[in-house]
């Protein structure tokens, strides 16, 4: 009885310990190195990121399929991803989201016309080891997996009030070799859904 | 016969006279009824407000601490604590809390599913809508080490004070508590 009441006690502080850590997980620092990893893509086919990796660097983008924050960039993630997998930066695509499985991950992709990769990240792992919480978030790393920028895509969720292209002005600056100026801005949207 | 001409007349005229006033009840019932229903379900205007105007509301000095929930209609944990922040204010704002809501929705929403979700919640706390292209600073000037993350509730003394603040759904029995300890009397329950 004592070791029943003792394995509730323990199973209720691992409980509010986890609740707890998945609200504040923290982001790697701008500069750390971001370990390699493998996530399973829409049709389960497993994608390691650097076999996703651009030759100038890599935008991680954790979406979502429900969110009408991340749904109100779709034109502006899928413009973005052309316009920069031209110039040798690939963007990549993570939804975490537990209630939004493979199936409807692509069904959406294909409903708007998202070209780029999506990776399922099942058990949110990756999001976790990010520290990412909402959708949409991204993350732009270098070519040796160094986090340059972290936070929002812009300054709104309507494409007529945008004011600040915080993720291009980094891009930008990777690509012309000068130092990212604002390396975060905190990125707005929807919780992720952990499982 | 005129006399029984006269009294089917007044019979006639008797009836009349009943079938207006069943007319005229059945008109005036709905009528209280209407009116008892707006009372119930008050229609709910909610305000933009700008950075430097939140700005004002949460830092100037005050007779009562302040409760300040941010929220979304997108927001699954937003959505769900809402019953109990309506509850909230319904026990203390009788004890001179004040509490308001501001939704970071987009201001396209401020006019239908942010109303329509509050009057659904029966919400009569005053409710802004953050009018800001730009979120960001906003949400500096609530807490710097404030992600953004949604919902957040931060309660203020009566100096402008942040005493408490959580993000994520709310605890009740926290929140109850620590409003507890900045109410004037009553025990909230």
């Amino acid at each position: 009885m004592k070791t029943r009441n003792v394995s509730i006690l323990l199973a209720l502080v691992f409980v509010i310990a986890s609740v707890a850590f998945a609200s504040e997980i923290p982001s790697p620092a701008i500069g750390s190195r971001i370990e390699e990893f493998s996530l399973p893509d829409v049709n389960g086919t497993e994608r390691s990121l650097k076999s996703l990796a651009g030759k100038n660097g890599t935008v991680l983008l954790f979406i979502a399929v429900q969110c009408p924050v991340s749904n109100a960039y779709n034109e502006r993630m899928e413009q973005l991803a052309q316009e920069y997998k031209a110039k040798g930066i690939a963007v990549v695509g993570i939804n975490s989201n537990v209630a939004e499985d493979a199936a409807a991950v692509k069904a959406h992709a294909a409903e708007h016309k998202l070209s780029f990769p999506i990776l399922k990240d099942p058990g949110n792992k990756v999001a976790d080891k990010l520290g990412a919480s909402v959708t949409p978030e991204a993350y732009f790393l270098d070519t040796n997996n160094r986090l340059l920028y972290h936070g929002r895509i812009d300054n709104s969720r309507n494409a007529a009030r945008v004011e600040t292209s915080d993720l291009r002005n980094a891009l930008d600056a990777a690509l012309s070799g000068k130092p990212v100026e604002k390396t975060e801005a905190k990125a707005f949207g929807c919780t992720i859904k952990r499982g | 016969m005129h006399y029984q001409t006269g009294l089917s007349m007044r019979r006639l005229q008797l009836f009349v006279l009943i079938i207006f006033c069943v007319l005229l009840a059945s008109l005036a019932a709905p009528a209280q009824k209407r009116k008892y229903s707006a009372e119930k379900t008050p229609k709910i205007v909610v305000e933009p407000i700008d950075t430097d105007a939140l700005k004002t509301l949460l830092t100037q000095q005050r007779q009562q601490p302040l409760l300040v929930n941010f929220w979304a209609t997108f927001c699954d944990p937003c959505r769900d604590e809402f019953p109990d922040l309506v509850k909230i204010d319904k026990d203390f704002r009788p004890q001179s809390l004040e509490f308001v809501t501001v939704s970071l929705d987009d201001v396209s929403d401020i006019k239908t599913s942010v109303p329509e979700f509050l009057g659904s919640m029966k919400a009569t706390m005053p409710a802004y809508l953050l009018d800001a292209s730009d979120p960001e600073p906003a949400i500096n000037l609530v807490d710097p080490k404030w992600r953004g993350d949604l919902p957040a509730t931060f309660l203020y003394n009566e100096k402008g004070e942040i005493v408490y603040k959580h993000i994520g759904r709310v605890d009740t029995a926290e929140l109850r508590a620590e409003i507890q300890k900045l109410v004037k009397k009553g025990d909230g329950q």
